[in-house]
């Protein structure tokens, strides 16, 4: 049944109700606590500010979670136009140097322990959740900022591929080959954080 | 017919990728073939691929926990009364 209700704001609400929502919505993209809290804080800054256009369309938290999205993805955006950054390597080459070997005749094989160990990637039977996310949470920290960017981006919050590739201003040949060695560096992290 | 199979068989890291990208897409006839015939000889790539798919299910599942519900991270008290503080100052001020 559709609420058709208009939505109204309660700023003087807001940290109690969405704070720690909205942090925790933080934490999982930027994984930094000092990060997470100031985005929290701009958020609702800019949401006072920009009050006048709110439509009552959505609710307050999916109103504020979007001008968080926002600035979430304008820090990304400024990862990857930084100096240090560069997008050659995920340009065309899949073949990934920590995972596979170089040398011929076996170029492009699996390095000595670099390949699955186990036969399950996780515990048979069913985890609990929160374990499992934090397995999840743990290996996706161990990603690099740009490697995070992309595949957050893409498997957490389920964004579309030309979204994500106008935004960080990459061609759909770099997103792909990153998300890839995401999953390898996930698949990796998982089995290790499981298997210890 | 064996330089002509050689010539177009895939090692490790395409293989893998082609998993990859076989979670988003689907593959054409030629490279979804040259899967195939990798994945019949490599036990590494068919655990591999069978990871993906426990790592894309979880993925899942995380999601949709973490992303719309706590994932056990909270403000801390300094940060939400600092927060607090700075959307009164807002509203006075307005």
């Amino acid at each position: 049944m559709a609420d058709s209700k208009e939505h109204t704001l309660e700023p003087q609400h807001w940290a109690e109700r969405y704070g720690d929502y909205l942090f925790n919505f933080a934490m999982v993209r930027v994984n930094d606590r000092q990060k997470a809290e100031d985005l929290v804080q701009e958020t609702f800054l800019a949401g006072l500010k920009g009050r006048d256009r709110f439509r009552g369309q959505s609710s307050e938290r999916t109103w504020l979670t979007s001008i968080l999205k926002r600035k979430v993805i304008d820090i990304y955006r400024k990862q990857y136009r930084s100096k240090e950054s560069s997008l050659d390597a995920y340009e065309i080459d899949v073949s990934d140097g920590d995972f596979y070997r170089s040398e011929h005749p076996f170029k492009g094989h699996w390095l000595e322990g670099k390949g699955p160990h186990s036969y399950s990637l996780l515990p048979e039977g069913e985890m609990e959740q929160e374990e499992l996310a934090r397995f999840i949470q743990l290996c996706i920290e161990g990603l690099s900022p740009q490697l995070g960017a992309a595949f957050i981006m893409k498997m957490v919050d389920d964004e579309d591929s030309d979204f994500i590739c106008k935004e960080l201003g990459i061609t759909p040949s770099n997103l792909w080959v990153m998300l890839h060695r995401a999953r390898l560096r996930m698949r990796e992290c998982l089995e290790q954080s499981w298997l210890k | 017919m064996k330089v002509f199979m050689s010539k177009r068989m895939i090692a490790c890291d395409e293989a893998s990728f082609l998993i990859s990208y076989r979670s988003d897409h689907r593959l054409g006839f030629f490279r979804w073939w040259q899967l195939k015939w990798h994945l019949l000889s490599c036990h590494l790539c068919r655990k591999y691929a069978r990871h993906i798919g426990v790592l894309n299910k979880s993925l899942v599942v995380y999601r949709d926990q973490c992303s719309h519900e706590s994932c056990g991270h909270r403000l801390s008290p300094e940060a939400g009364k600092r927060i607090t503080q700075g959307i009164r100052q807002e509203l006075n001020a307005k």
